[in-house]
C-alpha cells in the first residue's frame, strides 16, 4: 500500500529531472545551432535588468541601513565602532548582497517569465511558433536564461554598492565619518577573495533564475490556473535553487579560499 | 455525392496519387487509458476544402495536431506530401512546417507584438527575408486579403475576436502554404463574422489554390467552405460526403448536425 503512493510521486520526480535535463540540452544546443536573437536578447536585457533596477536598488539601500542600524549596538559594546564598515562591507559583499538580490530576482524575474511563457502556451501561441516552422526554444527560451545570467550578475553589483551606500548612511545617524573614510575603510577591507566568488555566484543564480522560469513556464499545463501555478512554482523553486548554489558555493569558495 | 461509409469509400476511390497531399491510414493516439483516435482514414487531394464534424472531445484536434507533428501518433501512417511525418528529422519537419499553415482556435497571435510584428515574425524567423521593403510588401498585401490592412500596428489586445481571427489567418497565408489546416475558425465569432470567416477561407482557396482541412461545428461554415465533409465520432469518420449528401443522412449523429439546417 505505502508503494503505491510513493512509486506514482517518485517516478513523476524522476520524470521531472529527465524533462529538466532534456531541457537544458535543448537550450544548450540552441545557443550554437541557428542564429541568435540579439533583439530579443536586448529587450530581455532592458525588461529584466533594468526595470528591476529600481526595486533592487531600494531593497539593498534599505538592507545597507538596516544592517548598519543592527550591528552598530553590538560593535559599539565591544569597542570596535570603528569596524563597522568592514563588517558590513564583507557581509554584504559576500553573502547577505548577492543572496537577497537574488530572491529578490526569483521572485521579480522568475514569475514574470513563468507567467509570461506560461500564458503563451494556454493561449498556443507556443504551439503556434512551432507550427510555423520558427523556433520558440531559439526565441524565448535562449534570450531569456542568457539575459537573466548576465544581468542578474550586474543588479547584484549595482545592489552592492548602494548598500553600502545606505550603510554610509545610516552610520552618520548616530557617528560622524567623512564618505572618503567610510568609502576607504570599505575598499581596503575587501579583498579579491571577497568579490570574486560572489560575483561569480550570481551569474549560477542569474542562470538558475532564467532556467527555472522558462522551465516552468514551458512546462505548465493547459488552463488559466495553471498561469498562476507556472508563476508561484518558478517563485519557490527558484529560490530553493538559489540557496542550494550559494551552499556548494560557500564551500567551494572555503576550499579555495579561506583555507 | 450521398454519403458513403468512409473505408468503403477510400477502397471504391482509386485515388490520383499525384494530387494527394495528405494520406492518413488507420491513425491511432491514445493519452493513457483514453484512445482518442482509434482509427483514422483520409485522403486530402490538392486545392480540396475537406471540413471535419465532431462532437467536442471526439479527437478532431488530435488529428490536425497529428498532421503538423506537435503530437505523434501511437500507430498508423500519416504522410503529408509523400513523407512519412513520424519518421521525418527536425529540419525536414520544420520544412514540411513552412508548407502547412495552421489557424488556431484563438487566433494565438503573439500578444507582446503589433499586427504587423506578427506577421513579419515567420517571414524574418522561417523564410530568413532581410528586404524590408518585401516584407513590408507581404505584410500588407496579406492583410489586406483579410481585409484588416487598418489595424496594422494594433496590438491583438486591442483587436476583436473576429479580428484576431483575421489577424491569424493573414499570418498564416503570408508564407504561401500548401495546407491550411484550421482549428474551429469560426468558434466564439457572431453569425455575420463567422460568415464573413467561412467566406475568406473560400476566397483563399481559390487565390492562393491551398488545400484545407477545417474543424468546424459550424454548419454555416461547413456549407459554405466544403467540397467534401467527413463526421468523426469516438475516434473514427463515421460518414462522409458533400453537404447535400451528409443532410440526407439517417444516421443519428449526423442528422443531428443537420437537423437545424433547411
Amino acid at each position: 500500500m505505502a508503494d503505491e503512493v510513493i512509486v506514482p510521486g517518485y517516478k513523476r520526480w524522476l520524470e521531472s529531472i529527465g524533462d529538466q535535463v532534456a531541457f537544458f540540452l535543448n537550450f544548450f544546443r540552441n545557443i550554437f545551432t541557428g542564429g541568435f536573437e540579439w533583439s530579443e536578447f536586448v529587450r530581455q536585457c532592458y525588461e529584466i535588468g533594468y526595470r528591476s533596477m529600481m526595486l533592487v536598488g531600494i531593497t539593498s539601500f534599505i538592507m545597507g541601513v538596516v544592517l548598519i542600524l543592527q550591528l552598530r549596538p553590538t560593535l559599539v559594546s565591544f569597542g570596535a565602532a570603528s569596524m563597522l564598515p568592514k563588517t558590513l562591507a564583507v557581509s554584504f559583499i559576500r553573502e547577505i548582497g548577492p543572496v537577497i538580490i537574488a530572491i529578490i530576482c526569483a521572485g521579480k524575474i522568475a514569475s514574470s517569465i513563468g507567467a509570461e511563457l506560461g500564458s503563451m502556451k494556454v493561449t498556443e501561441q507556443l504551439d503556434a511558433m512551432e507550427v510555423s516552422g520558427a523556433n520558440p526554444v531559439q526565441y524565448l527560451v535562449v534570450t531569456r536564461i542568457l539575459a537573466t545570467t548576465l544581468m542578474v550578475p550586474i543588479l547584484s553589483v549595482i545592489g552592492d554598492v548602494i548598500g553600502l551606500f545606505g550603510g554610509f548612511l545610516a552610520l552618520n545617524l548616530q557617528d560622524s565619518m567623512s564618505f572618503t573614510l567610510y568609502f576607504t575603510k570599505v575598499v581596503a577591507s575587501i579583498d579579491f577573495s571577497d568579490f570574486l566568488p560572489a560575483f561569480v555566484k550570481t551569474i549560477f543564480f542569474g542562470f538558475a533564475i532564467g532556467f527555472v522560469g522558462c522551465y516552468k513556464g514551458f512546462h505548465s499545463n493547459k488552463g488559466t490556473e495553471s498561469v498562476g501555478i507556472a508563476a508561484n512554482s518558478a517563485v519557490v523553486t527558484a529560490s530553493l535553487w538559489i540557496f542550494v548554489i550559494d551552499a556548494i558555493a560557500v564551500q567551494i569558495t572555503s576550499l579555495l579560499f579561506y583555507r | 455525392m450521398d454519403e458513403v461509409n468512409v473505408n468503403t469509400a477510400q477502397k471504391s476511390k482509386p485515388a490520383d496519387r499525384e494530387e494527394i497531399v495528405i494520406a492518413i491510414k488507420a491513425l491511432k493516439k491514445s493519452f493513457g487509458e483514453k484512445h482518442v483516435l482509434k482509427d483514422i482514414n483520409l485522403e486530402v487531394k490538392k486545392g480540396e476544402n475537406v471540413v471535419v464534424l465532431g462532437r467536442s472531445g471526439t479527437g478532431k484536434s488530435v488529428a490536425i495536431q497529428c498532421i503538423v507533428g506537435l503530437l505523434k501518433p501511437d500507430g498508423g501512417s500519416l504522410k503529408v506530401f509523400g513523407d512519412e511525418v513520424a519518421e521525418m528529422t527536425d529540419k525536414q519537419l520544420k520544412e514540411l512546417r513552412i508548407k502547412i499553415g495552421f489557424l488556431f482556435q484563438s487566433g494565438a497571435l503573439y500578444d507582446s507584438m503589433t499586427v504587423r510584428e506578427n506577421l513579419e515574425f515567420p517571414l524574418t524567423r522561417v523564410l530568413k527575408l532581410n528586404d524590408q521593403q518585401e516584407i513590408d510588401k507581404r505584410v500588407e498585401e496579406a492583410l489586406d486579403s483579410v481585409g484588416l490592412l487598418e489595424a496594422i500596428d494594433k496590438l491583438p489586445s486591442d483587436l476583436s475576436g473576429g479580428m484576431r481571427k483575421r489577424a491569424g489567418l493573414a499570418r498564416t497565408i503570408i508564407v504561401n502554404p500548401e495546407i491550411i489546416l484550421y482549428d474551429e475558425p469560426t468558434t466564439g465569432l457572431d453569425p455575420i463574422t463567422s460568415r464573413e470567416i467561412s467566406d475568406l477561407i473560400l476566397s483563399i482557396q481559390k487565390k492562393y489554390k491551398t488545400s484545407s482541412i477545417i474543424i468546424t461545428h459550424d454548419m454555416e461554415c461547413a456549407r459554405i467552405a466544403a467540397d467534401r465533409l467527413l463526421v468523426m465520432d469516438d475516434g473514427v469518420f463515421i460518414a462522409e460526403g458533400t453537404f447535400k449528401g451528409l443532410h440526407q443522412s439517417t444516421n443519428k449523429t449526423v442528422e443531428a448536425f443537420f437537423k437545424d439546417i433547411l
